[in-house]
């Protein structure tokens, strides 16, 4: 699989979405985990655990960023023993405070074990996105038994 | 063998009978799937049709293998685009597997044809029905009906 792309519908602000996924704050409580980063073209950005010991699970630079509509950035192991692969976020407005937030994570071709982690991860982390925008609840995603993410 | 296919998953704060219920019960359709709803006895080898609010046929096939509230397979073509209707029936597999409070729904759509129109069509749809009947489910509103792409 070179390509993963999922598309979700969320009652939100635009610049709420941006938050939800830039701000360490946020991101920690439907992600569990949480992206640091100045948030600047050509800046590292680092994908961290929410737990205490703040581990950087997956790290890159920022391609592009142009709040609060589109991010694109690199994505990688911190071993860096694949190519990075690339995550592009689009948030438009679809309705009268509906948002229609697109991920399409690419150049997945030479790592397939990534492209199965993140085909697991992403359905969920968006759906408890959705969920915390929508109701203010969400559930723990990664204690759940379906555990590729 | 050729074919194309649309794979969506998400998870939804409900039980797999209440998630049962709102894909396969005409009153719950309605209110999420903008207006459409579905016709079947939902036995296996029975018809199976979606509806427009109008009446008319949008798509038609089968109900091919039915474990409630588990899993649902249907045979499944379109009905109302020649260009869809000519690349024939696709096969459509739901999986319900609940997990605490929530429920990981599966959706498979494939067809037996490379780079098919249909499976393009049905992955601009199904995001669209599947926020809609998670805001519904899990705040009690679905998606307005005007929020549906342009219905031709």
């Amino acid at each position: 699989m070179s390509q993963f792309v999922y598309v979700t519908y969320i009652y939100a602000p635009p610049q709420q979405v941006w938050d939800a996924i830039t701000k360490p704050e946020f991101a920690r409580r439907y992600w569990m985990h949480y992206n640091v980063s100045d948030w600047k073209p050509g800046s590292r950005w680092e994908h961290r655990h929410g737990d205490d010991s703040g581990k950087v699970l997956i790290e890159g630079a920022v391609v592009e960023a142009d709040p609060p509509r589109r991010l694109v950035m690199t994505w990688t192991r911190p071993d860096h023993s694949k190519e990075p692969s690339r995550v592009t976020f689009d948030i438009v407005d679809y309705a009268p405070g509906l948002i229609c937030l697109t991920v399409t994570h690419d150049r997945l071709e030479n790592d397939p074990a990534m492209a199965s982690s993140i085909s697991g991860g992403w359905p969920k982390v968006l759906s408890n996105l959705k969920s915390l925008l929508e109701t203010g609840r969400t559930e723990n995603i990664w204690l759940t038994k379906n555990k590729e993410g | 063998m050729a074919n194309s296919s649309f794979v969506y998953v998400s998870y939804i704060r409900t039980t797999q009978q209440e998630l049962w219920d709102a894909l396969t019960k005409p009153e719950f359709q309605r209110r999420y799937w903008f207006g459409m709803h579905q016709e079947s006895d939902w036995k296996a080898g029975s018809p199976w049709a979606m509806k427009f609010g109008d009446g008319r046929t949008a798509d038609a096939g089968e109900v091919v293998e039915i474990d409630p509230p588990k899993r649902l397979v249907l045979k499944w073509r379109n009905e109302f685009r020649p260009e869809l209707k000519e690349e024939g029936f696709s096969r459509c597999v739901y999986d319900f597997e609940p997990d605490g409070d929530i429920v990981r729904l599966t959706i498979i759509h494939t067809i037996d044809r490379d780079a098919a129109k249909f499976i393009e069509a049905v992955a601009g749809g199904w995001p669209r029905v599947l926020s809609s009947l998670k805001s519904m489910l899990e705040t009690g509103e679905p998606m307005a009906r005007t929020h549906s792409a342009p219905q031709t």
